[in-house]
């Protein structure tokens, strides 16, 4: 599995964030993490980075515990709230995320061009982060998370202030990345476009797994996603 | 591709830098630093001049070694301040905008960023002690005649004390808020300079002062040993050995705590 969770509960004094969570997600498959505000899928991701600890259970992404930084080698990840250095440079700022990706010399200055022309930014290099809209900040946060073809993309919310066609260029490149083998790990509210990007779902309510499994298993027939969230939500 | 734990530190470091660089705070250091270079010429520009003390005439040159060292030991209390100032939130605010969580979410160990802030904080600190001690040596070696090479020691321990100044700020603000940290910042300082001075002076010293003075880091004590050529070998008592290991001693607790705290802290 590239990322598991084994009955994994945590708690913030008396209020439980998950309550004994299991998923896991195979190699090259993407895994769509959705539920109502507060059930636990930010928490979930940052157990899976690091970035807090299980109250219970265990957390190991490919492989290793998350607070081994080997863990993250080839893992990128794509916050919901993205804060930028406002007056570091676009190029600048993939300089730093591409050395701290492994990259170096003549194959992270072609790698940074080349994000640069995928996510639509190369006209916009040379500018302050602090600058740029929201929109185009996201694309940075993207641009950041495809530099060095990662394996595995943790992603929050990655269409938040998106315009339509910035939708649509997401949805291509986690598409792209999925092409190419990596696998996803989505969370987000938007379920059409989870429907579109992945292939197993999770819904989270209440710090429990209400359901989870293959899309399609999951929707019972002429069923849409929707329908099957609020059904499980509200079971 | 596993990233080269060097070249991730070098660059951590450079971000932390030019993090620290784009700071206003650090125009205010500049200019302070440059009005401090100011006060240093005046109090070093009476090399020819006499005052009275009980009575008897006594020549500026005669007393110039003291007022040299105490001018290099408000430098280097310039120096340690400024370090802890800038660590007070140089990691807790990157945790703070979650601009940190990005930088952590690649192959990072908490403990390599935080060492890089720190890095980062201690660089702009020590360019401006250095500036305000080495300009008041160059002065006081012009008009006085002290020698400077002894300054090279006392940069050294100026450095080693802001390190540990630096990392047990850094430690605070992360549990801390801001202001909390600054006063606890300056009581500490206040509280070792004053144990190492009153020391320094021949005070007989009890309990917890004794202690600080003793066990601390030795802040102004090392400074003082360094320079006790400007006034005479034996006037300041101490052992460079001791006070040096024990300045290694804190430099490594201090950063193995900062680490230590770090690793404990959740991340948003």
């Amino acid at each position: 599995m590239v990322l598991e969770l084994a009955s994994v509960s945590k708690r913030y004094g008396r209020r439980s964030a998950l309550d004994r969570v299991s998923l896991a997600i195979p190699p090259g498959a993407a895994l769509g993490l959705l539920g109502p505000n507060g059930a636990g899928k930010t928490t979930t991701l940052r157990l899976l980075l690091g970035f807090t600890r299980p109250s219970e259970g265990q957390v190991t992404l490919r492989g290793r515990r998350p607070s081994d930084p080997a863990s993250r080698l080839g893992v990128a990840y794509l916050p919901e709230r993205l804060a930028l250095p406002a007056r570091m440079t676009v190029r600048d700022f993939l300089r730093l995320h591409g050395t701290l990706a492994g990259l170096a010399g003549a194959a992270l200055l072609r790698e940074i061009d080349a994000v640069l022309e995928r996510t639509g930014l190369a006209g916009r290099a040379g500018d302050r982060l602090g600058g740029l809209s929201k929109g185009l900040k996201q694309r940075v946060g993207f641009a950041q998370a495809l530099l060095g073809e990662p394996s595995l993309l943790l992603l929050d919310e990655p269409t938040s202030g998106l315009d339509p066609l910035g939708v649509r260029d997401a949805r291509d490149w986690i598409l792209a990345a999925r092409a190419r083998g990596a696998s996803v790990l989505v969370s987000s509210h938007v379920l059409s476009e989870v429907e579109r990007t992945c292939d197993h779902v999770a819904i989270l309510n209440e710090g429990r797994v209400a359901a989870q499994g293959p899309l399609g298993e999951l929707l019972r027939p002429g069923e849409s996603l929707e329908d099957a969230f609020v059904r499980c939500v509200r079971a | 591709m596993t990233p080269d734990a060097t070249r991730t530190f070098a660059a951590l470091a450079r971000e932390a830098l030019g993090d620290a660089l784009r700071r206003r705070l650090v125009l205010a250091i500049a200019v302070a630093s440059l009005l401090s270079l100011q006060v240093v010429d005046s109090c070093t520009s009476c090399g020819s001049a006499t005052f009275t003390r009980d009575g008897e005439t006594v020549a500026m040159p005669d007393v110039a070694g003291f007022s040299a060292l105490a001018v290099a030991i408000a430098c280097g209390l310039w120096t340690l301040i400024l370090a802890g100032a800038l660590a007070s939130d140089h990691l807790a605010d990157p945790l703070q905008d979650g601009s940190a969580a990005l930088v952590l979410a690649r192959p990072v160990g908490r403990g390599s960023f935080a060492l890089a802030r720190l890095a980062g904080a201690l660089a702009i600190a020590l360019v401006s002690g250095a500036v305000l001690l080495f300009g008041a040596g160059v002065l006081l070696h012009a008009r006085q005649g002290l020698a400077w090479p002894p300054l090279l020691a006392a940069f050294a321990a100026c450095a080693a004390g802001a390190s540990t100044v630096g990392a047990l700020t850094m430690a605070a603000s992360l549990f801390l808020p801001r202001i909390a940290t600054l006063l606890l910042l300056l009581m500490s300082v206040a509280g070792i300079a004053a144990a190492n001075v009153a020391a320094l002076l021949g005070a007989q010293l009890g309990g917890f002062a004794a202690v600080i003075d003793g066990y601390g880091p030795p802040l102004v004590s090392s400074i003082a040993l360094a320079l006790r050529e400007w006034i005479a070998p034996t006037a300041v008592p101490g052992n460079a050995l001791a006070l040096g290991l024990r300045h290694a001693v804190w430099m490594l607790a201090s950063s193995a705590l900062l680490i230590h705290a770090f690793r404990r802290v959740d991340l948003e």
